[in-house]
């Protein structure tokens, strides 16, 4: 016997061999195993005296024909067949199908010509199906032909669509017939004399008895010995368990006394056999994978479910001479060690270790199952290398139920090798890789390189991974698959990465790029034919990913919310408790992004990527993977050197509103197209999500004026998208025209304009503005139209000194050489008004381009007197003291625009973006220092201003409607400028409050400033470059005695002399020696009334040189008071006074009249100095004669 | 004495490997994968069966033609696995048991090494020499 069977259960010991398989159950003890099986080469029955399983009984053919000429030659063989197993053969069956030819195909029926009788898979098919064939034309068409004369066979014919519903009864009968046969045999066998018996012989051994003894005692025991032992398989095949344990444990005991150790060791086999039989009555092979079809809906189970019934009816314990489990063991342990004693039994033996290691599997015993199987391999056999496969085949089988699959996968791989090896006439490159991807689970591999990357800890044996994953590579190559070596080698280089050295890596990647242009790998699954999935493998190494960032939209692009949202600090503007600290706040990078994408809006990821491999690496067709929303992605192609980080930016657009996720990217490099997922990169988020919100416009804008060199780092200086600089002196203004144009391709609903700067509101408000309702009436803008927007600039400056404050004023800054104060000045008979007048008026009047210092001289011509106007230092005209601080300043503002439309608009988002706008504002007139004077009239009153001109050109300065005059560069000069007193009206809430106190001074002082300014208009005019421009008097400062002058008194006054009502200009004429009356009647303007006001007439004498002489008792006499007390002026009440004054001498007179009142007119205590002085304005002149 | 030593982390995963002939690496790891099996076997059922558990030593896991092939366990489950060859037959039962040992004592050195990560590969030149030198039967 050279024809090892590896799938022998010890149970077989008990079967009826038959060549096909089927079952049969006889009586109700009797338990009959049938084994059917395909294949029996006829030397096995060879054995059939050492242990009669082996022998072949039964044989049933199978076989289609659809000729009678096909018939017969079926007839012929199954008759070749039955002469073949002649020598064992009980009885056997045909089972003979009809083909009608409706649904075969010829090359099927010239199949079941050659057909080997002994049945094959495929020719079991038996249709189940009932079909609508008439059934009188089918039995005409069996009974057409017949089987020739000479088949003495049982056959049954049937129709290859017949349901066979009586082959079940004719295999029992079949069955039948075989056991009762045995059954005869074994009874004869039996009633043989145990002393006469002729020696029983294993094939090997007829040699060696030739010429013994056989008479001897020895063997004569010998042969009683074998002969029990044989009764003992016969009592085992038919069912007969106890017998055959008895018949096994006398066969042991006598051969064990005559040393006949193969038959010992098949005695202790089948003792091991019955005893299992008895133990464990399911051992079953695990039958499923072939069959088919209705052969097996009956028999099969049926014997299963009877064999469990009956043989749960034997009570184990009373069975005698049965082993217990660990004896079993024990003795298939020394069956083994009896049979390799002899070195023609190595079949025997293999097939008594796999019985064993069955055994031991079912007895949970891995370890002795181990060494039973170890035990296999040490047995030294001629075998064929399909032999040699089929045996680790079957190892591993076992290995994997004892769950050493590691063992397991390791036969599995030296059976791959063998499929392939040199002495393999006839290598199969694909068993060979189905053997592989089988060893798989055992070198803890998986085909999901998700799986092997999920996996923190490295579990397997990376050298060994990788051997096997280069040998399976081989294998697909070689098989023909090269889609499946290109899938199996990127998997290689995907999983195994870190575990390659450097020249391993480039070694597989130039492999991979060579597979790969046979059959270019792609991110999907491949089936095999087995149905085998092998899920997509990608290059996630190369290149390796080392930086992966969503980038935000530029700036002035970014979407805002149109209502910020308030948010709620709680009560406290600040807090120094971080609420966020306790929450543990992780630093974590967040898979959202904080940021959003619109719609159609370009968005960008950057990556960074590194070529691991020492050659330039090009990837193509770079795209990002998303899910969510629609997501087009723009592919990208870069090409990487070796081992430099390389920055890389993939673009795409959102087609859709709504949530997008970002899970990696997608590349195709080595001729490999590979999705990367970044769940499957150590190091980043599994993915980023983004909200992409709905469309918004897009804007473009230009000014007209020209881009600033530079610009400071301003807030939200970010936004900034065009700049316009521009350089204007200070009180010019200009126009700058800034163009919108919709660039996108949704239309501009709204646009919000403002602007940012670091000025104060009201200021900034002057420098700069617009129209709104222009832009807005150019609203909606549709795509590609264009608006335009008209900016206004004017260069607002503080046109006043401001190194000279209030504080000065008051302090003396202008009086400091004189006693008097200001007021005193002015309350003096003052020749300034008039010295201001002529002047002024005859040089402007004479040449119009009259010198400042003309101008100045004249003033200076005053110095010497009393007025203090002209206060040395500040005022000497070569050593002009421009203001220090009167630089070229630098406004910068944003102008901001926020626009939106569209679907955006609704969702509530806009964009801004922004204009800068540096505004260079050169110094042009400077109003060094003021005064104000009485004027001619009760009316008006001078303010007089000292004008620098702060530029280097020559300017024109318009100071009223109709005066002008010319200032040189850096140069100033003074100018009178007549100004409408501050009427009353103005002031009237300030007199209705009884309780006035400082803070309505400052109120006086602002109501009056801000009078001052809204009349005087300075304008210029530099000659060179025709610049024109406005200053004002804003925030000018008044002293408190300038105050008295700026506004109209609240007394009206009535004078009058000798009857005769005094104007201004007008000087009354009278001889020495007259009387005139003066009568004085003072009105209250206010509408409250004024207290403790005291009238005062004084007389003067002005010498015009700055001089005044008050004493002038010898010159004149007055008769009546000169100073009355009026202690209450009701509202619209009057008063009136009378006095007479006489001239002595002829001469130029002036009189002052004033009142004086207290500053605080609640009080009684009289403070002149501080308090308000009124006077009648301008003095009375009286010129006598 | 010893053809190969190896360790092997509790998940079974490879921590060292050393053989005396480096082309044979392959071979003999595939035989120490195999070797796991039984090892993991005697350790269920040694567990189960309550054994004295201060017995770390295995062993032969199972012979083969050429070589024979030991283990020991430690009570954190790492295995040691010393292959030996079949031929030499002076090799004593007692001889792999020292072996063992040394190689244990120094496997508990080189984990007190406080830049030692658990569960990493063991890369020591130090180690090596040791290991070598217990495979020769220096140590």
């Amino acid at each position: 016997m050279s024809h090892p069977d590896y799938e022998q259960f010890s149970h077989d010991h008990a079967a009826l061999l038959v060549l096909v398989r089927h079952i049969d159950s006889t009586g109700q003890i009797r338990n009959i195993f049938i084994r059917y099986i395909k294949d029996h080469p006829v030397e096995n029955n060879d054995w059939g005296d050492f242990q009669t399983h082996r022998r072949l009984l039964g044989l049933i053919s199978l076989a289609k024909y659809d000729s009678q000429q096909e018939l017969n030659e079926i007839c012929r063989v199954h008759e070749s067949l039955k002469v073949k197993y002649t020598n064992t053969l009980f009885d056997s069956r045909a089972i003979l199908f009809l083909s009608l030819g409706t649904h075969d195909s010829p090359t099927k029926i010239s199949n079941s010509g050659d057909f080997n009788v002994e049945s094959k898979g495929d020719k079991e098919e038996i249709p189940e199906d009932q079909t609508n064939i008439d059934f009188e034309k089918q039995n005409d068409a069996l009974d057409k032909f017949v089987p020739p004369s000479n088949f003495k066979t049982r056959a049954f014919f049937y129709k290859d669509t017949d349901p066979c519903s009586d082959l079940e009864t004719h295999l029992n009968e079949f069955i039948n017939s075989l056991f009762w046969v045995l059954e005869s045999k074994r009874l004869e066998r039996s009633r043989e004399k145990l002393e006469r018996v002729s020696l029983l012989l294993a094939p090997f051994e007829k040699k060696d008895f030739v010429g013994l003894d056989m008479e001897s005692r020895n063997n004569k025991k010998r042969c009683t010995g074998r002969m029990t032992k044989h009764l003992g398989d016969l009592c085992l095949q038919a069912g007969l368990l106890t017998e055959s344990l008895t018949y096994y444990t006398n066969a042991v005991e006598t051969l064990k006394s005559v040393n006949d150790w193969l038959w010992l060791g098949a005695a202790f086999e089948g003792l091991c056999a019955a005893s299992a039989l008895v133990l464990y009555p399911n051992i079953q092979r695990n039958v499923s994978l072939h069959r088919n079809s209705s052969l097996q809906e009956g028999s099969p189970k049926r014997s299963n479910s009877v064999s469990v019934s009956s043989l749960d009816t034997i009570n184990k314990k009373d069975v005698t001479n049965c082993l217990s489990p660990e004896d079993i063991l024990k003795r298939y342990r020394e069956a083994i060690i009896h049979y390799s004693k002899y070195q023609n039994a190595g079949i025997i033996e293999t097939e008594a270790s796999f019985k064993a290691a069955r055994i031991s599997v079912e007895q949970n015993h891995s370890l002795q199952a181990a060494t039973f199987l170890q035990n296999v391999v040490f047995i030294n056999l001629t075998l064929s290398e399909q032999e040699k496969i089929q045996r680790f085949e079957t190892l591993s089988d076992l290995y994997t139920q004892i769950g050493f699959i590691r063992k397991a996968s390791f036969c599995q791989r030296l059976a791959a090798t063998r499929y392939v090896s040199p002495q393999n006439p006839t290598p199969n490159w694909s068993q060979c890789y189905n053997l592989m991807l089988q060893s798989f689970p055992g070198h803890k591999l998986s085909l999901d390189p998700t799986e092997m990357c999920n996996s923190n800890l490295q579990i397997g044996w990376p050298s060994l991974q990788i051997q096997l994953l280069q040998e399976l590579v081989v294998a697909a190559k070689r098989m023909g698959h090269s889609a499946l070596a290109t899938r199996h080698m990127t998997f290689l280089l995907q999983t195994m990465w870190n575990h390659l050295s450097n020249t391993d890596q480039k070694e597989l990647s130039l492999q991979l790029q060579s597979l790969a242009s046979q059959c270019e790998g792609a991110p999907v699954p491949l089936v095999l034919d087995n149905g085998i999935v092998i899920p997509p493998a990608n290059l996630i190494n190369v290149p390796v990913c080392i930086g992966f960032t969503l980038k935000n939209l530029q700036p002035h692009l970014q979407p805002r919310k149109i209502q910020a949202s308030k948010q709620d600090s709680g009560p406290f503007l600040f807090t120094p408790i971080n609420f966020g600290s306790l929450e543990r706040k992780n630093n974590k990078p967040q898979s959202k992004m904080d940021f959003l994408w619109i719609e159609n809006d370009l968005c960008e990821v950057s990556l960074k990527l590194l070529n691991p491999l020492p050659f330039e690496l090009k990837v193509s067709n770079m795209r990002l993977l998303t899910s969510g929303i629609v997501f087009e992605s723009i592919p990208e192609t870069v090409i990487l050197p070796s081992d430099t980080p390389t920055p890389l930016t993939l673009n795409g657009t959102p087609k859709e509103s709504g949530e997008l996720e970002i899970l990696g990217y997608s590349t195709h490099t080595l001729g490999v197209k590979s999705n990367c997922r970044l769940r499957y990169m150590r190091s980043f988020m599994p993915q980023y999500t983004i909200e992409v919100i709905p469309a918004l416009p897009t804007m473009e804008v230009k000014t007209s004026l020209p881009q600033s060199a530079t610009f400071s780092t301003f807030q939200n200086f970010e936004n900034v998208v065009t700049s316009a600089s521009l350089s204007l002196y200070n009180g010019e203004s200009t126009e700058c025209t800034i163009t919108l144009t919709n660039t996108g391709n949704v239309p501009i609903e709204m646009l919000e304009i403002s602007i940012q700067s670091v000025l104060e509101p009201a200021l900034q408000d002057q420098i700069f503005k617009w129209s709104k309702e222009n832009i807005e009436s150019q609203l909606p803008l549709m795509p590609n139209a264009s608006a335009s927007l008209t900016l206004y600039l004017y260069s607002a400056a503080n046109f006043l000194a401001s190194g000279f404050g209030l504080s000065d004023l008051m302090s003396g800054v202008f009086t400091s050489s004189h006693p008097s104060s200001i007021m005193s000045m002015s309350a003096g008979p003052s020749s300034l008004p008039s010295r201001l007048n002529s002047p002024i008026h005859s040089t402007m009047g004479g040449s119009f381009h009259a010198r400042r210092n003309d101008l100045n001289s004249s003033f200076r011509s005053t110095n010497s007197g009393q007025s203090s106007m002209t206060t040395q230092g500040c005022r000497s005209p070569g050593a002009l003291a421009l203001p220090h601080h009167a630089t070229t300043s630098i406004v910068e503002g944003q102008l901001q625009l926020r626009y939106s439309g569209g679907p955006g608009l609704e969702a509530g988002y806009c964009r801004t973006c922004s204009v800068f706008l540096t505004l260079e504002m050169i110094p042009s007139l400077q109003v060094t220092n003021w005064d104000v004077l009485p004027a001619e009239t009760s009316s008006q009153f001078y303010l007089v201003l000292d004008i620098a001109n702060l530029t280097s050109q020559e300017m024109e300065l318009y100071y009223t409607s109709s005066k002008h005059m010319l200032i040189e560069g850096h140069e100033s000069c003074r100018v009178p400028v007549p100004v409408d007193r501050c009427p009353l009206s103005k002031l009237t809430k300030l007199y209705m409050d009884q309780n006035s106190g400082v803070d309505d001074r400052l109120d006086l002082d602002k109501i009056c400033s801000e009078h001052i300014a809204s009349l005087v208009d300075l304008r210029w005019h530099l000659l060179s470059t025709e610049t024109t421009g406005k200053a004002t008097l804003k925030g000018i400062i008044l002293t408190p005695n300038m105050l008295d002058i700026v506004r109209m008194s609240p007394l009206q006054w009535d004078v009058t002399v000798n009857g005769d009502l005094v104007k201004p200009q007008e000087p009354i004429n009278c001889d020495a020696g007259d009387c005139l009356q003066t009568h004085i009647k003072v009105s209250n303007c206010l509408e409250r009334p004024l207290r403790q006001l005291t009238m005062t007439i004084q007389f003067y004498q002005d010498y015009q040189n700055g001089v005044c002489s008050y004493k002038l008792e010898t010159r004149l006499a007055t008769a009546g008071a000169t100073k009355v007390s009026l202690p209450t002026l009701e509202p619209q009440g009057k008063a009136q006074h009378v006095c007479n004054v006489v001239f002595f001498t002829p001469g130029l007179y002036k009189i002052d009249i004033q009142c004086s009142a207290p500053e605080n007119f609640a009080t009684n205590i009289v403070s002149n100095t501080t308090g308000h002085v009124w006077k009648f304005i301008p003095a009375v002149e009286i010129n006598v004669k | 004495m010893a053809v190969c030593v190896s360790i092997i982390g509790k998940d079974n995963s490879p921590k060292y490997f050393s053989c005396l002939n480096p082309y044979d690496e392959l071979n003999l790891q595939y035989k120490v994968l195999s070797s796991l099996d039984v090892v993991e076997e005697k350790l269920n059922s040694g567990s189960k069966s309550g054994s004295d558990i201060r017995e770390l030593y295995l062993g032969m896991l199972y012979s083969l033609e050429t070589h024979k092939i030991y283990g020991y366990v430690t009570n954190t489950k790492i295995k040691f696995v010393i292959i030996v060859d079949s031929t030499n037959t002076a090799i004593r039962d007692n001889e792999i048991r020292s072996m063992f040992r040394k190689l244990h004592s120094i496997y508990a050195d080189y984990v007190c090494n406080p830049f030692h990560i658990p569960g990493d590969q063991i890369t020591s030149k130090p180690f090596d020499e040791r290991v070598k030198n217990i495979m020769t039967g220096n140590a």
